[in-house]
């Protein structure tokens, strides 16, 4: 039960973060094996999913700073974004948007890992600025101030990407 | 407003979360600075691509081996995990304190004279207690003769005692 309502959230979480689909597989297996030893932990009355997801984080942000020397790259986002996607509409702006992706799925391993798992927690996944500090287990006020920072450092990409060369 | 501290307040503008002032100042300045300008629209550009970013759906092998997981990892050492419970930590560390207080003691090679020195130490601490009894039991007598003496000269200072005599 636990698979059926975490594993594409636990598995997409662990591909955003680490970029390599292969790997993600791995970890999100490692997730769920330490979820199963941890639930004698687990204190009833709290939430359930903030706790898994705080399990998940530390999970891989520590795997990546044990190994980040081996993971500086990502899959390509041809390989298995594009085909996951379903924009549909004006051709070339899903084109620029796709574009945009790519651009930001490899700029994503530019982000510390801190910055990288809060800004896809929330601008990826979704969450709000209350869960995610909860996630994190830091204050919202710093979970905000990275998360504006990773999105500045995004921004920067995507104008240097179109050829700009101001810079902030 | 300077170029820097507009770009800074940009990813709050986005998410309306500015206070009317700053947000006017910073239409104000992105309307006619083009670098602000392309900051905002390059922001509001990877803002929009990952929101949308596309989701992937775990594979069946990764599923499978999912699936398998808690048969393989709930069997493993149920007696561990009850001695993992963080709310036993206290009790670990106070019998950490007590044993090697215990083994201070126990592998003492002088361990005649240190109970000798025990014992004195507790005889002269029992006598010492013993005195400020004594004392203290001294001080109470002497405190109820003053009470004694008060109570006379306060009677004698009384005016109505006076005239009954």
């Amino acid at each position: 039960m636990l698979v059926d309502l975490f594993s594409k959230r636990i598995f997409n979480l662990a591909y955003q973060f680490a970029g390599n689909s292969q790997e993600a597989e791995d970890l999100t297996q490692d997730i769920f094996i330490k979820l199963y030893r941890s639930l004698p932990r687990y204190g009833f009355g709290r939430n359930f999913s903030a706790w898994f997801l705080t399990l998940a984080k530390n999970h891989l942000i520590d795997e990546y700073r044990r190994t980040k020397w081996e993971k500086r790259n990502r899959d390509d986002y041809d390989d298995c974004l594009r085909a996951a996607a379903s924009d549909t509409g004006d051709p070339e702006a899903v084109l620029a948007v796709e574009e945009a992706r790519r651009t930001l799925w490899q700029g994503l391993n530019r982000l510390s890992a801190d910055v990288r798992m809060a800004v896809i927690l929330k601008e990826i996944q979704g969450q709000k600025y209350e869960d995610v500090a909860e996630i994190m287990g830091l204050p919202v006020g710093t979970v905000k101030s990275r998360i504006n920072r990773g999105r500045l450092q995004l921004a920067r990409l995507i104008r240097s990407d179109k050829g700009s060369s101001h810079a902030m | 407003m300077r170029c820097d501290r507009v770009q800074d307040l940009l990813p709050a503008y986005t998410e309306n979360d500015l206070a009317a002032a700053d947000r006017s100042l910073v239409e104000g300045h992105c309307g006619s600075c083009p670098d602000c300008a392309a900051w905002l629209a390059a922001l509001r550009e990877a803002d929009g691509a990952l929101a949308g970013f596309p989701e992937v759906e775990p594979g069946p092998a990764l599923l499978e081996r999912l699936y398998r997981l808690p048969s393989e990892t709930v069997r493993r050492r149920p007696v561990l995990e009850f001695f993992l419970r963080p709310s036993l930590q206290p009790v670990f560390t106070a019998a950490a304190v007590l044993m090697t207080l215990l083994s201070l003691y126990f592998l003492n090679p002088d361990r005649r004279a240190f109970d000798r020195t025990v014992v004195r130490q507790f005889h002269r601490g029992l006598s010492r207690v013993e005195k400020l009894y004594v004392g203290a039991g001294a001080v109470t007598d002497s405190l109820g003769a003053y009470a004694g003496s008060v109570f006379t000269a306060l009677k004698a200072m009384n005016p109505l005692e006076r005239n009954k005599e």
